[in-house]
């Protein structure tokens, strides 16, 4: 798995009806690294998501082309088709890219096993609840076992505890993977526990880098003063727009 | 409860025909003005050949032209939807089709096509009764679909086709299909309109022996074929409804109870 170094250079996003969602973004996302970007809602950080994915062409600037087959793409809603089972589901992406029958069989099995679901494979959308459509849809992303993950709030609508250990098996599937993954949330104790780095933003900008401290990070991470610095340093940033 | 739905209307119907029967025959009404059930039975038994005929033949021209506009407006829909600029274009020509009332063109069509071949004339009215109810459902259908079902299709590098077959169309499917429960019914309604247009001679549809008997004042007759159109109608609703409740109940929410 060849990952991409992504750079975002000067990139402006102005819409038709002339509202401007981004205005010179610099960034740089390294491979492997783990960023979130944090921001209260409507400050371009969905849009910034859509503009690396290239689901959005930018107004202006460059970045690093990624081909479609190299993003595995988690919307903040489930996304599923609700006629086809959970598995199928997980292997549309596949099918639609041409992979053969074993294979995807094996990447169903696999990508279930990552997100904890093999015993729900047959399951129709409806039959699940609302945190394991999130991990069917998390499955489905790591499926075509991208180098670069973009997560748009995906775990926005879920309930605290859902959440929790969503968050913590992200961690787990970012170890085991090794890809690079850019996490859009407006939670900033969601940003402090899941990424390396957060950028922070403003409207249509970056605030702030912020480097959340990573050495001797164990499971209790929720409770430690490293973590309860990161989440005052990225509420400081946000500044008087601060969400929590 | 659910004995009640079947017991309920068959009661009343029965109850409704007696009372028709017994109005009838102590009132002495001729039949040539209201016949009584028993004798509409009588003409239907009578005539039972001659009449499951016809059905047939108004039968044929109302799938015919059923068939045609499911995939025309489905077909001319995802066209819609695809290429706005020929939405744009064709739209108002399709409405302009859609209001007129179609007994006003019926006659042209008759001119045009009907000297040849009366079956093809009637089949092409029934179309354009039947046609938009599918064409905009359809459209609906498919512009309802998720936003970001299409952006990941788009990000799996779907072709035109997959987004079709994978997307598209299934997501579609419940619209479509209530679509095709309104134009099934307006089909047979068109059949009838384009038959009573053609008049005698041209057609041997039910419509057609409704006229004919209502020209020799056999009401019971006209009666009778009248209940088999009714029957035809009820046979072909039950029938997409079923089709419908096949195809959605695995998933669709308002089969989750």
């Amino acid at each position: 798995m060849i990952t991409p170094h992504l750079r975002l250079s000067d990139i402006s996003l102005t819409y038709d009806t002339g509202l401007t969602a981004l205005n010179a973004i610099h960034a740089d996302f390294a491979p492997g690294s783990f960023t979130a970007l944090v921001g209260p809602s409507g400050c371009g950080k969905s849009s910034l998501l859509r503009v690396l994915a290239g689901l959005q062409p930018p107004s202006s600037g460059t970045l690093t082309a990624i081909e479609s087959n190299d993003i595995g793409f988690v919307f903040q809603e489930p996304t599923l088709l609700a006629w086809k089972s959970a598995a199928e589901n997980i292997a549309l992406p596949l099918r639609i890219s041409g992979l053969g029958r074993a294979e995807i069989d094996r990447r169903i099995d696999a990508a279930l096993r990552l997100v904890g679901l093999q015993a729900r494979a047959d399951a129709l959308p409806r039959q699940l609840s609302g945190g394991m459509k999130m991990r069917v849809s998390l499955a489905r992303a790591l499926a075509k076992q991208p180098p670069v993950l973009l997560m748009d709030e995906p775990f926005a609508a879920l309930d605290e505890l859902t959440r929790f250990r969503l968050d913590d098996d992200l961690r787990a599937i970012w170890h085991q993977t090794g890809c690079t993954i850019i996490f859009v949330t407006h939670s900033v104790t969601e940003a402090a526990y899941l990424a390396e780095r957060a950028l922070v933003m403003g409207p249509g900008h970056i605030k702030t880098e912020l480097q959340i401290e990573q050495s001797g990070r164990g499971d209790d991470f929720r409770s430690t003063a490293a973590f309860h610095r990161a989440c005052a340093d990225i509420s400081a940033a946000l500044g008087a727009q601060g969400v929590m | 409860m659910a004995k009640l739905k079947w017991l309920l209307p068959l009661g009343l119907g029965v109850a409704l025909l007696s009372l028709w029967e017994l109005a009838v025959r102590s009132a002495g009404i001729p039949v040539f003005v209201l016949p009584p059930p028993s004798g509409i039975c009588v003409a239907l038994l009578e005539n039972g050949a001659a009449l499951g005929g016809s059905l047939l033949v108004t039968l044929k021209i109302t799938a015919l032209a059923f068939f045609w506009a499911v995939l025309g407006g489905v077909g001319l829909a995802i066209v819609f939807t695809r290429a706005r600029l020929i939405e744009l274009a064709l739209y108002p020509y399709v409405v302009t089709l859609q209001v007129t009332p179609v007994v006003a063109i019926a006659p042209l069509i008759l001119i045009w096509v009907g000297f040849d071949n009366v079956d093809r004339a009637l089949i092409i009215i029934a179309w354009i009764v039947a046609f938009f109810p599918m064409l905009t459902n359809s459209v609906q259908g498919l512009r309802s679909i998720d936003p970001q079902l299409h952006d990941l299709m788009t990000l799996s590098g779907a072709s035109w086709s997959q987004r079709l077959l994978y997307l598209e169309l299934p997501a579609a499917l419940p619209a479509i299909l209530t679509g095709a429960k309104i134009s099934g019914g307006l089909a047979l309604i068109g059949a009838v309109v384009a038959e009573f247009v053609a008049g005698s001679g041209a057609s041997t549809g039910l419509a057609w022996r409704i006229i004919e008997a209502g020209n020799r004042l056999e009401i019971a007759l006209m009666f009778a074929a009248l209940a088999l159109l009714s029957v035809l109608g009820i046979a072909l609703f039950y029938a997409l409804s079923l089709m419908e409740y096949l195809m959605l109940r695995r998933w669709h929410e308002s089969y989750q109870r």
